[in-house]
């Protein structure tokens, strides 16, 4: 493996060295992601006046929503504090927001592609890669800076405000990883979005969004850890919500887990990828 | 300088029929135990090539016989079952202009898009803007969706990005007729001037009387073998003469 890896560097060192490569590899790959996810932003966000604060929207409403319909039952779980619900719910949604739309929009997003990559060649993993990227920076301009306020004002510690980007990058891989699974097993099942629409909505409902982990029966709560959410969720909202410091312990969960999915994500891709260009 | 070189390539490729595309079917037949690895078709059979610099190679056969195939694989998109491809230099596949555009965008965009897809840099696009949208005839398009363009626009505008650069190897699938007369005869003019300068040029074309006059080496595919490679004159008599045998 590590041998394979050795040859393969000095093959396009030689290369690179003769000028037949135009520039590395790595510098195409950030090129190319460059000019998608740009032509991503700008398809989706044509002619409509909120643009990227649609994203931010969406949340809002449904906090409302939640709010107002659990908002007064679940109340004595958060200290009977109504707006203690609403940040919960709140940072919840974003997570679970930001991870249902970036990995259903992974999801096609090889299969859409498919007359581009019979054309010219490219690096397959481009296309899940850059809606991922392009839906990071719908969160880092639209979402990101409310969460950052609300964690310096219930923290009042700029540590905390650091640390925020620590469970957000977790969700940034395991969102990656999902999307790697679903856009290759999408090539080969193309009945897949009616499961995953199954499967998101059961992340939703078993991840501690709108309701307190606390009235979740015991035998039903080990299920629950395992939803790859559910740390990042967690970490966010002590980070963001109270008055202490960081828990390192939440954080390295979040991100562990999210370092394992990343990983199988990855490793699917590749092991499926040379079936793709058959039935694209 | 050789700059192609295939080594004994094959391709075999799963037949899209076959294909259930389904997971529901997939996990009932695993289940069942009636699951069954995916037929194949053997595409290309053992294909040994090798391309000199400005070599001009005349690709002929019938239809299905792998020509498009065999231009896949040297460009890298499709990867051989097995056998090695190698190749040195700048590739344009000229192969169904414009599939990479996106009509929501605009065509200053679609520039900077086709561009980097086709392998170069945006800083490489940008400088070259202003020549692409010269050539193709749309300055006063620059703003607009290429949507709204015309079929006959979108085709000048995906040959004018391109065939910008001097390629080392220019690839034609079929023989380009993009747009009006007038841009006919400036698409001409452009291959031309590749044909005469060093370039290796690779082309598909079922129009015998083109491949003779203007390529030195023939390669004649049948059902993914390679029947006959050499003169051109040579290879095409062969080829029409299994043609004829199988009209009678």
């Amino acid at each position: 493996m590590l041998q394979k890896f050795i040859n393969k560097y000095f093959m396009y060192s030689k290369r690179f060295k003769q000028g037949n490569l135009q520039y590395p590899q790595i510098w195409r790959y950030w090129e190319l992601l460059n000019v998608l996810v740009s032509r991503n932003l700008k398809v989706r966000y044509r002619g409509s006046l909120l643009g990227v604060y649609w994203s931010l929207l969406n949340p809002l409403i449904m906090t409302g929503l939640y709010t107002a319909i659990f908002g007064a039952a679940f109340a004595s779980y958060y200290n009977n504090s109504i707006t203690n619900y609403v940040l919960a719910a709140f940072t919840g949604l974003v997570v679970m927001n930001f991870f249902s739309a970036s990995t259903s929009q992974a999801l096609a997003s090889i299969v859409g592609n498919g007359a581009i990559l019979n054309k010219i060649r490219l690096p397959v993993s481009i296309f899940p890669v850059s809606i991922i990227a392009a839906n990071v920076f719908q969160f880092a301009v639209g979402v990101l800076p409310l969460l950052a306020l609300i964690t310096l004002i219930k923290s009042k510690s700029l540590v905390n405000l650091l640390a925020l980007l620590l469970p957000c990058i977790a969700l940034v891989l395991v969102c990656t990883g999902i999307g790697f699974l679903v856009s290759a097993l999408y090539v080969f099942f193309r009945d897949l979005p009616y499961f995953y629409e199954l499967v998101v909505f059961m992340l939703l409902l078993s991840s501690p969004i709108f309701y307190p982990a606390d009235i979740v029966p015991k035998q039903i709560k080990p299920f629950l850890l395992l939803n790859p959410l559910s740390p990042i969720i967690e970490s966010l909202r002590q980070i963001s919500l109270e008055a202490i410091l960081p828990d390192l312990s939440l954080i390295w969960g979040a991100l562990l887990s999210s370092i394992v999915i990343i990983s199988l994500g990855w490793i699917v891709f590749h092991l499926c990828r040379h079936k793709f260009m058959d039935l694209l | 300088m050789e700059v192609i070189r295939l080594a004994q390539v094959s391709l075999w490729r799963r037949t899209q029929e076959e294909f259930s595309y389904d997971l529901k079917k997939t996990v009932l037949s695993i289940l069942q135990g009636k699951y069954r690895q995916p037929a194949k078709n053997l595409v290309l059979d053992t294909i040994d090539l090798v391309v000199n610099s400005g070599e001009k190679i005349g690709i002929i056969g019938a239809n299905g016989s792998g020509k498009s195939t065999l231009l896949k694989i040297i460009c890298g998109i499709l990867q051989p079952t097995s056998g090695k491809v190698r190749v040195r230099g700048h590739i344009a596949p000229l192969i169904e202009l414009g599939a990479g555009f996106d009509p929501e965008i605009s065509v200053e965009d679609n520039i900077l898009l086709y561009g980097v897809l086709l392998g170069f840099s945006r800083a490489q696009m940008r400088e070259r803007t202003l020549t692409i949208l010269e050539f193709s005839e749309l300055q006063d398009y620059a703003l607009v969706p290429v949507k709204a363009l015309s079929s006959g626009m979108v085709a000048r505008l995906g040959f004018a990005i391109a065939t910008d650069v001097q390629p080392d190897i220019l690839i034609l699938d079929e023989v380009l007729s993009v747009g009006d007369e007038s841009f006919k005869n400036k698409c001409q003019q452009r291959i031309n001037k590749f044909w005469s300068a060093n370039a290796t040029i690779l082309v598909v074309s079922h129009d015998l009387g083109f491949i003779e006059k203007s390529c030195d080496q023939v390669l004649w595919l049948d059902k993914g073998q390679l029947k006959f490679i050499g003169k051109s004159q040579e290879a095409i008599v062969h080829y029409l003469s299994t043609v004829k045998f199988g009209g009678k």
